[in-house]
């Protein structure tokens, strides 16, 4: 299990970040990535791996219309 | 067409390229206020000039930047809001503007700052 | 024939003010010169704080929104019509609003604000009203001011816009320099009426309208009998407001310009598509109101997402609707043939394709066309109608319609089911004929719930669940109903459920930035300030947070972008040559804001009655809505609710969960009145004022008989 903006969510074996906003269906083009608090660069995305038990924020930026 | 081109392998940054640019537009020699400039940087100096590409053309919200007759990409002071929008979108930041002045000013590929280049860093080529 | 003409001395502008106005009365052709005082910048700024003092000193509590003593006022503000700051060309409409009866205010681009400005006049006050069509024609250059008799025959905004730019413009050349605002017919049969403020496309040799469009403000203008406002200014330059640092703006606005330059793309396509870049985002996250907000998302709306309509705006090149706007996010869909109307089979530009629009046209009423939807598009705005009350209350309308509530009897035979794009595209000509079932839906929901209630006997409390108003005042296109936040960024707001208070959804209901009642009311504080403020300016709100500077991540406050609130800052100083910082400009913000609570409460509104909310914009109503997320609404029930779903009911779960969200509102609002300094009734307290420095004493007089 690991956190994701606050709220638990299931872990599975290699979850890159990628892999992760695909599951939460987070398409916004502006979302900021942090795990345990550092931010991930979005170079990383497809490599970065998440680890069970992490504390992953998914900032998408947008104060709306 | 005319274009200003550019060598920074031979460029000492003298500056004297930009000091004759601004005399002869402005009527003082501030580097501030001409029409090409030279960076320096840790290595070779860096130069800034016009390609005269023309993407500033379509930026302009009053078609006051047009290409003449000869290819020169040239701005129409009267028609001008003093936006600066070309300022930030030219691929070359090459576009230039100073507090003094409520219009941007570019190069025209008058060949005067070429004149003064004791290094041929910078030259006039038919494109 | 020319009815009054008024010759002004023509001034320059000092740091952002001309410091007078321009007084008109139609009833008896005054036409004077108002002073603009050192009170006024002091307390309202300009703009729409302007236009509600103005407001203000010319009605009374009892006045309605078709007397004559209503005005109309239209302001800019200090910083508009400077050319380098994106978004500086906004003009801000005020009047008693015939959906609210409360001012209402509305912001649009065009550019007859910035040369009202050059023209030398800080604000227009519209008062009384003509006995026949009346056009208005202000000569920047010359000093002139005239009343004249119409003699245009055409009632649509698309042609009187553009019959006024070519008769009162010199040459092809000089047609950069008109400005027009105008109507069209459905403003004289319906209460939601816009106005279309005018720019002149020199690239398309056309002219280009955008929309002053919610609360009715059309309506009142056609009520004064005004055909349109004409303004000419010749001589347009970056520095006419002879600010005190040019170059602070200078440098604030060319930051912008390549910030815009390198990101744009990257993030959210405003210069190649605008803001309908979100009806996708929308959908995925189950945001897009579809059905009258029933869902957030629909299968078939990939066939109204942005690459459709961008495959529609055909000119390739962006445009804004000032002078300077690189965020450029005026969009238009050129030699468009309508199929049906008056301009059937004619090429015709639509102004758009906007989000809103979108939506409120599109997955709202259930019409996932394209061309339907432009062509919406193109008729509300060319009959005067807003696209936002339109959608939403043809939403409600069709929701009544499959309900039973109406019949085919009822409409006069139109079949307003969810997705009848030719009920809704007649039903709109029906308006612009004053015909018909046109003419009741014209009402807008609020009137429309008293008639099927009173009329055809339907079950109050299922359109008062139903009907998406409050305060009377349609709401604009999201769904809130898992955000708590946005619940109040629509509900505890000064002119009804309208988004440019606060857009708070992702930051609660995605992101959960936001989880504590304290943390949603310092943001429902912070953000209906801040936005505030570029009304006040003459501001748009786009570039504040549409394009973010690269490194915003690494701040300590991403959502509130810090950069840009600097620029801001820079901005007001630069123009004004005063030294606020980022605390007082929310502070400016704040002595508005109170002042147009107290005008509410004064109008008999403003109260915490009126900031309750329709059900739908909280949670499942029906069953269908239940069911169709199960799922999450069972999860809330255990985790949240602390009920065991398992053997209720759907009915019962409704039930259940509906009494968690009312009362989850109910402390949302006692969290953000004390955050506002408010009593728990809404009423701003004299403590509050005074902290303000609004302890006006006719401000006093009204909170008093409220404490």
């Amino acid at each position: 299990m690991i956190i994701v903006n606050g709220k638990e969510f299931p872990w599975e074996e290699g979850m890159t970040v990628r892999r992760l906003l695909e599951l939460k269906k987070y398409i916004y083009p502006r979302i900021t990535v942090k795990i345990n608090g550092q931010i991930v660069n979005e170079e990383e995305y497809d490599t970065k791996v998440i680890n069970d038990g992490d504390n992953v924020q998914c900032i998408h930026l947008m104060a709306g219309g | 067409m005319k274009v200003l081109k550019k060598d920074p392998e031979k460029c000492i940054a003298c500056h004297a390229c930009e000091e004759t640019c601004s005399k002869l537009y402005f009527k003082e020699e501030n580097p501030d206020k001409a029409c090409l400039r030279i960076k320096e940087t840790d290595s070779h100096p860096e130069i800034i000039t016009c390609t005269q590409c023309g993407e500033c053309i379509d930026i302009c919200p009053v078609i006051a930047i047009t290409r003449d007759k000869n290819g020169i990409v040239r701005i129409d002071q009267k028609k001008c809001v003093g936006c600066f929008m070309c300022v930030g979108f030219c691929p070359e930041l090459a576009m230039f503007m100073h507090d003094d002045y409520i219009e941007p000013f570019k190069c025209v590929s008058c060949g005067q700052c070429v004149k003064v280049c004791p290094t041929g860093a910078i030259y006039i080529s038919e494109e | 024939m020319i009815l009054n003409e008024y010759k002004y001395e023509l001034g320059t502008i000092e740091r952002g003010y001309n410091n007078r106005s321009l007084y008109i009365n139609l009833s008896d052709n005054t036409i004077k010169e108002k002073e603009v005082t050192q009170f006024m910048k002091d307390k309202f700024i300009g703009g729409k704080g302007f236009g509600l003092w103005y407001l203000w000193n010319a009605v009374t509590p009892e006045t309605k929104w078709n007397d004559p003593e209503n005005e109309i006022v239209i302001a800019h503000g200090p910083i508009a019509g400077i050319t380098q700051y994106p978004g500086s060309g906004k003009s801000l409409v005020v009047t008693l609003s015939p959906l609210t009866h409360m001012p209402m205010d509305s912001n649009v681009g065009g550019y007859f604000g910035p040369y009202l400005k050059f023209s030398g006049f800080d604000a227009l006050e519209l008062q009384g009203k003509a006995e026949k069509d009346v056009i208005i024609f202000i000569d920047g250059n010359r000093g002139i001011v005239q009343i004249m008799e119409s003699d245009v025959e055409e009632k649509d905004s698309h042609l009187l816009s553009e019959i006024l730019t070519d008769r009162f413009a010199k040459n092809e050349e000089d047609k950069k320099n008109v400005s027009v605002v105008s109507t069209g017919s459905a403003a004289d049969n319906t209460l939601i009426g816009l106005l279309n403020f005018s720019f002149y496309d020199i690239r398309r040799k056309a002219v280009r309208l955008k929309q002053a469009g919610r609360g009715g403000i059309g309506t009142v203008f056609r009520d004064k009998k005004i055909k349109a406002l004409v303004v000419r200014f010749e001589g347009t330059k970056g520095n006419l407001n002879n600010p005190a640092d040019q170059g602070k703006i200078n440098k604030a606005g060319i930051k912008l310009h390549r910030e815009i330059c390198l990101l744009d793309d990257k993030q959210n396509r405003m210069r190649k598509i605008g803001t309908a870049n979100i009806i996708e985002i929308m959908d995925q996250y189950d945001l897009l109101p579809t059905h009258n907000y029933k869902f957030g998302s629909h299968k078939d709306t990939y066939k109204i997402s942005s690459d459709k309509f961008q495959a529609r705006v055909t000119q390739g090149l962006p445009d804004g609707c000032w002078y300077g706007c690189s965020l450029s996010c005026a969009k238009a869909a050129d030699d468009f043939i309508p199929e049906t109307g008056p301009y059937k089979g004619q090429k015709v530009i639509v102004d758009g394709p906007e989000y809103e629009n979108a939506a409120a046209l599109g997955s709202n009423i259930g019409v996932f066309d394209r061309d339907a939807v432009l062509e919406l598009n193109f008729y509300c705005d060319t009959y005067g109608i807003d696209t936002i009350s339109f959608g939403t209350l043809t939403a409600f309308i069709m929701e009544c319609y499959e309900n039973g509530i109406l019949d085919k009897e009822k409409t006069g035979g139109l079949e307003l089911y969810f997705g009848n794009k030719e009920a809704a595209l007649e039903l709109i000509h029906q308006m612009a004929r004053g015909e018909g079932f046109g003419k009741i839906a014209g009402l807008g929901i609020r009137r429309m719930k008293k008639i099927f209630i009173e009329e055809y006997g339907a079950d109050a409390d299922f359109l008062n669940d139903i009907g998406m108003e409050q305060k009377g005042l349609e709401y604009s296109e999201y769904l809130s109903k898992e955000s708590l936040a946005q619940q109040g960024g629509y509900g505890l707001t000064n002119k009804g459920p309208q988004h440019d208070e606060a857009w708070l959804i992702f930051m609660d209901m995605v992101n959960n930035q936001i989880p504590t009642f304290e943390d949603k009311a310092e943001a429902l504080h912070y953000f209906p300030m801040f936005r505030t403020w570029f009304g006040l300016m003459g501001l748009c709100k786009l570039p504040w947070n549409d394009i973010v500077p690269e490194d915003n991540k690494y701040t300590d406050e991403p959502a509130k972008i810090p950069e840009h609130v600097q620029n801001y800052v820079d901005l007001f100083n630069g123009i004004t040559g005063k030294n606020i910082d980022k605390h007082e400009l929310i502070r400016q913000s704040e002595r508005v804001y109170n002042f147009q609570r107290i005008f509410n409460i004064r109008m008999g509104y403003g109260k915490r009655i009126h900031d309750r909310t329709p059900y739908r914009s909280m949670g499942p109503v029906t069953e269908e809505e239940y069911l169709s997320r199960q799922e999450r609404y069972d999860n809330q029930l255990k985790e949240l609710v602390g009920i065991d779903p398992e053997g209720m009911t759907t009915k019962e779960k409704i039930a259940a969960l509906r009494k968690y969200r009312e009362d989850q509102y109910e402390k949302l609002t006692d969290a953000v009145y004390q955050r506002r300094g408010w009593t728990m009734d809404g009423v701003p307290t004299i403590k509050k004022l005074k902290e303000l420095d609004m302890d006006i004493p006719e401000l006093i007089e009204v909170v008093e008989q409220h404490l």
